[in-house]
C-alpha cells in the first residue's frame, strides 16, 4: 500500500511518461543533426556544444523530475501562489539584472547557463490558476471571479511583454482553455473566434470585400431566422452570385450598397413587425463588426512597426514580402521540410540542415530539421505523439479526483497546444512567425526544465488517485 | 456536447491541420517537390543601363562603360586552389585577398551567401581573367556600367557619378542599395530619375553546390530591368570645346546662352578637368583626391559657384531701371571732369574720354560719373531721408533680373549672388543713417555686390530678348518624351522695364563694340552689342568681364566671360567672347581674326601669375 511521500513506479502513467522522454530524447538528436552542421567534430557529448549541454540538461531534468516524485502532492495546491509569486519575482527582478539577447531582457546567466523566468513562470501561473479555480467557492459564472482568473493570466503576461517579448506573452492566452473547461461560456470563444476571422479577412482581401462579406451574412442570418418567404431567399442567391462575381471586377463601393439596401428592407420590415429584440442585438454587432474590419486595416497600416507587419505579412500575404529578407526563415524552412519528401534524407544528412540555410533551426525551427531529416513518416509521428499526449492529460485531468488536479491538467495540456501549434504551424507558415519553443524538442534549458517540472507535478498529482 | 470532448475534438482538428499542411509540402505539392535538390534562393539584381547624353546636334557626350564586380560564396572556393595566380590575373596582392575575404561571419554575410569580392574591374583586368574564370570555383561575375566620356570637355555640365551613401541610400525608399550609383554632379544629378531606369530582379534556387535549378516560383516575382532615358542636353560641344581651349591656362568662367529659348549653350569653368578621370574605376580615388587639392579647385564649377562683383557690366541694369523709373531721359548729359564728388572730400575717379552727352555715350565709355548719377536718383527717387523706399524698389527690379537667387532648376548646389537691399544695411550701420552717398559704389556694380557668370550670361540674354529671360537650362529633351519636364524651360520671365528702354542702352553696347571699350571683340560681318568690366581686385591684378550678345537683331547668342586677373574687360574677356560669337555664328574663324585666336591661346595668366 501506497503512503503519500514514497513514489511508487507502479502508479506512474506510463504512456505519459513513455512519450515525454521519448520526445525529450528525439529533442536532442534532433538539435545535435541541426547543429553538427557548423562544427563537423560535434559528438552530442561534448558540452560546449549545444546538443552536449542539452543532454546535460536532459539528466538535470530527469533528476528534478525524480526528486519531484517525492514530494507531497498536497505541496503543490498549498504553496501554488508563494510559487506563483516566486516566478513573478523573477519576472520582475530580470527586467534591470537580466541580460538582453536579441533585443529582449528575458535571461538570467548563472554559471554559463541561461536561464529564463518567463519559462518557469507558465508553470507558476498554471498553479496558481489552478488552485484558484479549484477552490470550492470560485464559480465561473460570478464576474469577480472571472476577473480574478483573468488578473492571474495577465499579470505574468504583462511582465513578459515588457522584456519585450510578445510571443511568450502570447502563450498565456492558452489558459483560456482551462477557463472555458471549468465553466466559462462558449459565446466568448465563438466571439473572438469571428474577430480573429475578421482581423485576417481584412488583412488578406479589401476593407470593401470585407464588409460586403458582412453585410451578406447579417442578412443570411436574420432570413433563417425570421424563415422568409422564398422569394427573399431568390433575391439573396442572385444578390449572393452578382457579389462572387463583382468583387472580382472590383464593384466594392456598388455592392456594399445594394447589400446595405437589402438589409436595411429586412430591418424595416423587422421594426414594422415589432421585433426589437432582433435590432437591439443585430445591429450594433454588424456596426461593431464593421467598425472592427476597418480598424484592423487601419491599425496594421498606421500602428504596426514595420518588423511587425512584416511578420504578418509573410503569414498572410506573403506576395508582398522580400523572399530574401523576412520571408527568407519561412521560405528556407518550408524548402527543408519539403525537400524530406516520404521517408526524409536520414539522420545527420539533410543537406540544407548541415548547410544551416535554415536560421535560427535549432531553436525555434527544429521542426524543420525534423522534416528533413525524418520526412513525412517522422513528421507524422511527432505530430500524433504530441496528440496522443495532448489527449492524454486530459483524461489524466477527467479521472482525477480533486479538482485542483483537473484544473492543473488542462492548464498543462493548453500551453503544449499552443506551442505544440504555433511552433509547428510557424515553420510552415501557417501561423505567423511566433518565436516560441517546440516543448521537450527545441534547444533552450529553461524550456526542458520548466515543462519536465510541469510533466513531474501532473504525474506526481495523477498518482495520488492511489492516495485514499 | 460535453467540454472534455470538444477541447479533445479541437486537438484533434488542430493536429489534423498541421498534418495535412506536412503531407501537403512533403508529398503533394509539385512545385516544391521539384527542386528537392535547391538549398538557396539567390537574388539577382538585374542592372539597367544608364542613359546616354547627347549635345543639342546629337554628338554623343556620356556613353557606358562595361565594369565587373567579382562575386564569392565563401563555402565554395577551393582551398587548394592557385591563390597567387589568381591574384596576378587581377592586379591585387596577397594581402588584398585575405583582406577581401575576411568578413564579419553571420549578420550581413554568411559563408554561403554571394558577396562582393572586388569591384570596379576594368574590361582589359577582366578580358583576362575570365579566361580562367572556371579554375576558381566559387567566384562569379557581375556586369555594371560605369561612364565613359566621348569629348574632352564640359566635365562640370556633364558632372560624375558616385556610389551611393547610406543616407541617400536611407532616403530613397528601396530604390537604391548599398554598391548603386548615383549621379553626383551636374546632369548626371539633375536627371538621375531619368537616367537611372529600373532594376530588375530575378529569384533563382540553386543547389547544394552552386547549380542553378530554376526561377523560383516559377518566375512570377521576377522583373525585368527597365534601361534609364537618354537626356539630349542643350550643350553644343563643339562651342564648348573651343572655350575650353580658350581657357586654358586662365582662371575664370563662361557661360553662353540662347536668348530667345534659355538653352545653355556652353559653361566652362577653367581650371577643369578630363571627365575621364572621375569615371568609376579602381583609381579614381587616387584622381578625386588629387584634383580636390588642387590650388586652383578644378572641381569647383566657377560658373554657377564662383560669386563675382560685375563691375561696369551692371551699369546697363542701373540704366534701364533709372529709364523706366523716370528719373533720367536718354538724352540727359551730365558733366564728368575725370571725377565724381560724391560728397565733400570723397571724389571717386573716372578715366579721362569725350563728354557724356546722352546714356549710349555714357555707356560706350562707361562714364562712372554718369551711373553715380543715375544710381543716387534713383535711390533719392523718393527723397534723401528716405533712401530705403528707393533701394528697396531698386531691389526689386534686381530681383526681376534674377539676381541674388539661384536662375536654374537644374543645378540644386547653385550659388546666389548678392544684392543688398535696406534690411542689409540698416543691420551694417546699426544705428548710424546711411545714404545713396553710402552705397554709392553699387551705381557701378562695385561694392557688396555679387553674380554668378551664369546671371551676367542671363543679363546679356535679357539685354538682347529687349526684356525678358527663359529660365536657363541644359536639358533640350528627354529622348522619346514629347514635354520637357519642367514647363519654366519655355515661359517668359519678364524683367518688368519697357522695350523701349533698351534702345538707348543697346546703342551704347554696340557702341562699346565698334569704337568703344571692345573692339577686341568684333566680328567681321557680324554687329556685336557688349559692355566690358574691370573689376578691382584688391588680391592682384583686376578681373576682365564682358557680357555681349549677337546678332544685334533676334540674337542667336549671349554670352559672358569672366577671367580672374586678367587686367582690364576689353583686354582678355571681350576677345574671347568676339573668338566665340564668331565661332558659334560662322562656324569659323576668320583670317584676320587667327593672329588673336593664336594669342589668347598662349595666354597663360596661371603660370604667370605663379611666377610673379
Amino acid at each position: 500500500m501506497t503512503t503519500r511521500g514514497t513514489a511508487p513506479v507502479k502508479h506512474i502513467d506510463w504512456l505519459t511518461f513513455f512519450l515525454y522522454l521519448s520526445l525529450s530524447v528525439i529533442g536532442w538528436l534532433m538539435i545535435n543533426a541541426a547543429e553538427s552542421s557548423s562544427d563537423p567534430n560535434t559528438t552530442g557529448f561534448s558540452f560546449n556544444d549545444g546538443a552536449g549541454k542539452q543532454l546535460l540538461l536532459l539528466v538535470v531534468s530527469l533528476v528534478v523530475f525524480w526528486i519531484f516524485f517525492f514530494i507531497d502532492f498536497k505541496f503543490w495546491n498549498t504553496f501554488a501562489y508563494i510559487i506563483f509569486a516566486l516566478t513573478l519575482t523573477l519576472l520582475v527582478l530580470v527586467l534591470p539584472f537580466g541580460d538582453k539577447i536579441k533585443g529582449a531582457t528575458s535571461w538570467f546567466n548563472l554559471f554559463g547557463f541561461s536561464l529564463q523566468p518567463s519559462e518557469f513562470a507558465k508553470m507558476g501561473t498554471c498553479l496558481a490558476l489552478a488552485s484558484y479555480l479549484s477552490y470550492h467557492k470560485t464559480k465561473l459564472r460570478n464576474r469577480k471571479h472571472i476577473f480574478v482568473s483573468i488578473g492571474i493570466i495577465l499579470l505574468p503576461a504583462v511582465l513578459i511583454i515588457l522584456q519585450p517579448d510578445p510571443g511568450s506573452a502570447l502563450v498565456y492566452l492558452s489558459f483560456f482553455l482551462v477557463l472555458y473547461r471549468e465553466g466559462l461560456t462558449h459565446w466568448i470563444y465563438v466571439i473572438a473566434g469571428i474577430f480573429i476571422t475578421l482581423f485576417i479577412l481584412s488583412l488578406i482581401y479589401t476593407v470593401g470585400s470585407v464588409f460586403v462579406l458582412i453585410l451578406a451574412v447579417s442578412s443570411a442570418i436574420y432570413l433563417l431566422q425570421e424563415k422568409r418567404h422564398w422569394a427573399w431567399w431568390i433575391t439573396y442567391a442572385a444578390l449572393a452570385i452578382t457579389s462572387v462575381i463583382g468583387l472580382g471586377l472590383g464593384w466594392q463601393q456598388e455592392l456594399i450598397g445594394a447589400h446595405a439596401i437589402f438589409l436595411m428592407t429586412l430591418l424595416i420590415l423587422a421594426f414594422r413587425k415589432a421585433r426589437f429584440r432582433i435590432l437591439i442585438l443585430g445591429i450594433p454587432s454588424i456596426l461593431i463588426c464593421l467598425g472592427f474590419s476597418y480598424m484592423s486595416r487601419f491599425m496594421f497600416d498606421r500602428v504596426l512597426e514595420p518588423h511587425q507587419q512584416d511578420r504578418i505579412n509573410v503569414w498572410l500575404r506573403p506576395e508582398l514580402s522580400d523572399p530574401r529578407g523576412s520571408m527568407y526563415n519561412l521560405s528556407q524552412s518550408k524548402l527543408a521540410i519539403s525537400s524530406g519528401g516520404f521517408q526524409g534524407k536520414g539522420y545527420l544528412k539533410g543537406t540544407l540542415t548541415k548547410l544551416n540555410y535554415v536560421p535560427e533551426q535549432s531553436t525555434d525551427f527544429i521542426f524543420s530539421t525534423i522534416g528533413e531529416e525524418q520526412g513525412f513518416l517522422g513528421s507524422f509521428g511527432i505530430i500524433a505523439m504530441f496528440l496522443i499526449l495532448l489527449v492524454r492529460i486530459t483524461m489524466i485531468g477527467e479521472r482525477a479526483k480533486s479538482s485542483f488536479t483537473r484544473t492543473y491538467a488542462y492548464g498543462l495540456a493548453g500551453i503544449l497546444f499552443i506551442h505544440f501549434f504555433i511552433n509547428i504551424g510557424m515553420t510552415m507558415g501557417l501561423v505567423p512567425v511566433i518565436g516560441i519553443p517546440l516543448p521537450f524538442i527545441s534547444k533552450g534549458g529553461s524550456s526542458l526544465l520548466a515543462f519536465s517540472m510541469m510533466m513531474a507535478i501532473l504525474l506526481k498529482l495523477d498518482m495520488a488517485r492511489y492516495a485514499y | 456536447m460535453e467540454k472534455p470532448v470538444i477541447i479533445r475534438i479541437v486537438f484533434i482538428i488542430a493536429a489534423l491541420v498541421l498534418l495535412l499542411k506536412v503531407a501537403q509540402l512533403q508529398l503533394f505539392d509539385k512545385t516544391m517537390r521539384s527542386r528537392a535538390q535547391a538549398t538557396a534562393i539567390e537574388k539577382q539584381v538585374q542592372y539597367p543601363s544608364r542613359g546616354l547624353i547627347y549635345d543639342r546636334n546629337g554628338t554623343l557626350l556620356v556613353y557606358n562603360d562595361a565594369i565587373y564586380d567579382l562575386l564569392v560564396v565563401y563555402n565554395k572556393i577551393d582551398p587548394q586552389m592557385d591563390t597567387t595566380r589568381f591574384c596576378q590575373l587581377l592586379d591585387i596582392t596577397r594581402e588584398q585577398f585575405v583582406d577581401n575575404l575576411k568578413k564579419p561571419w553571420g549578420g550581413q554575410f554568411s559563408k554561403n551567401v554571394p558577396f562582393v569580392f572586388l569591384s570596379k574591374i576594368q574590361p582589359q583586368t577582366w578580358a583576362r581573367f575570365s579566361e580562367h574564370l572556371f579554375d576558381f570555383p566559387g567566384f562569379t561575375p557581375r556586369l555594371r556600367s560605369a561612364r565613359g566620356y566621348a569629348q574632352n570637355g564640359a566635365a562640370h555640365v556633364l558632372g560624375y557619378i558616385s556610389e551611393v551613401n547610406k543616407d541617400q541610400i536611407s532616403a530613397s525608399d528601396g530604390v537604391y542599395e548599398s554598391g548603386d550609383y548615383i549621379g553626383t554632379s551636374g546632369l548626371e544629378r539633375a536627371y538621375e530619375p531619368y537616367l537611372r531606369g529600373a532594376k530588375g530582379v530575378k529569384y533563382i534556387l540553386k543547389d547544394n553546390i552552386g547549380r542553378e535549378v530554376g526561377p523560383f516560383e516559377g518566375g512570377v516575382r521576377d522583373s525585368a530591368a527597365i534601361s534609364g532615358s537618354d537626356l539630349i542636353s542643350t550643350l553644343d560641344i563643339n562651342l564648348q570645346v573651343y572655350a575650353e581651349q580658350l581657357m586654358a591656362n586662365k582662371v575664370g568662367a563662361i557661360t553662353a546662352i540662347e536668348p530667345n529659348t534659355g538653352e545653355i549653350l556652353a559653361m566652362v569653368s577653367s581650371p577643369s578637368y578630363d571627365p575621364n578621370l572621375l569615371t568609376i574605376n579602381q583609381n579614381r580615388g587616387a584622381y578625386y583626391a588629387a584634383l580636390a587639392q588642387d590650388s586652383l579647385k578644378p572641381l569647383f564649377d566657377r560658373t554657377v559657384l564662383a560669386q563675382y562683383p560685375p563691375g561696369s557690366i551692371f551699369k546697363t541694369v542701373v540704366g534701364l531701371i533709372a529709364l523706366q523709373e523716370g528719373v533720367t531721359t536718354p538724352y540727359r548729359s551730365i558733366r564728368c571732369g575725370g571725377g565724381f564728388v560724391n560728397a565733400p572730400g570723397d571724389i571717386r575717379k573716372c578715366h579721362g574720354h569725350p563728354a557724356p552727352t546722352n546714356i549710349s555715350i555714357a555707356l560706350q565709355y562707361s562714364c562712372n560719373a554718369y551711373f553715380f548719377t543715375l544710381f543716387k536718383d534713383l535711390v533719392n527717387k523718393y527723397g534723401f531721408r528716405d533712401v530705403e523706399n528707393g533701394l528697396d524698389n531698386f531691389y526689386t527690379y534686381l530681383s526681376n533680373f534674377g539676381f541674388g537667387q539661384k536662375l536654374t532648376s537644374e543645378i540644386d548646389y547653385e550659388a546666389t549672388g548678392f544684392i543688398p537691399n535696406s534690411a542689409y544695411y540698416d543691420n551694417v550701420y546699426k544705428n548710424s543713417p546711411w545714404y545713396a552717398t553710402t552705397i554709392v559704389s553699387l551705381g557701378i556694380g562695385q561694392g557688396e555686390l555679387s553674380m554668378t557668370t551664369l546671371q551676367m550670361a542671363n543679363l546679356a540674354s535679357i539685354l538682347g530678348n529687349r526684356g525678358f529671360y527663359i529660365q536657363p537650362h541644359l536639358l533640350k529633351q528627354i529622348r522619346n518624351q514629347a514635354t520637357l519636364p519642367n514647363p519654366d524651360f519655355d515661359r517668359k520671365k519678364l524683367v518688368r522695364i519697357d522695350p523701349i528702354h533698351f534702345g538707348p542702352i543697346i546703342d551704347g553696347m554696340a557702341a562699346v563694340v565698334t569704337s568703344g571699350t571692345a573692339r577686341m571683340a568684333q566680328v567681321p560681318g557680324v554687329e556685336i552689342c557688349g559692355k566690358t568690366g574691370t573689376v578691382q581686385n584688391p588680391h592682384g591684378e583686376d578681373h576682365s568681364v564682358f557680357i555681349a550678345f549677337a546678332p544685334r537683331e533676334n540674337p542667336k547668342i549671349a554670352i559672358a566671360v569672366y577671367v580672374e586677373n586678367a587686367g582690364g574687360g576689353g583686354r582678355t574677356a571681350a576677345p574671347v567672347a568676339g573668338l566665340l560669337v564668331e565661332r558659334y555664328l560662322n562656324d569659323t574663324i576668320s583670317v584676320q581674326k587667327k593672329p588673336l585666336e593664336t594669342q589668347i591661346l598662349n595666354t597663360d595668366l596661371i603660370h604667370k601669375n605663379a611666377r610673379s
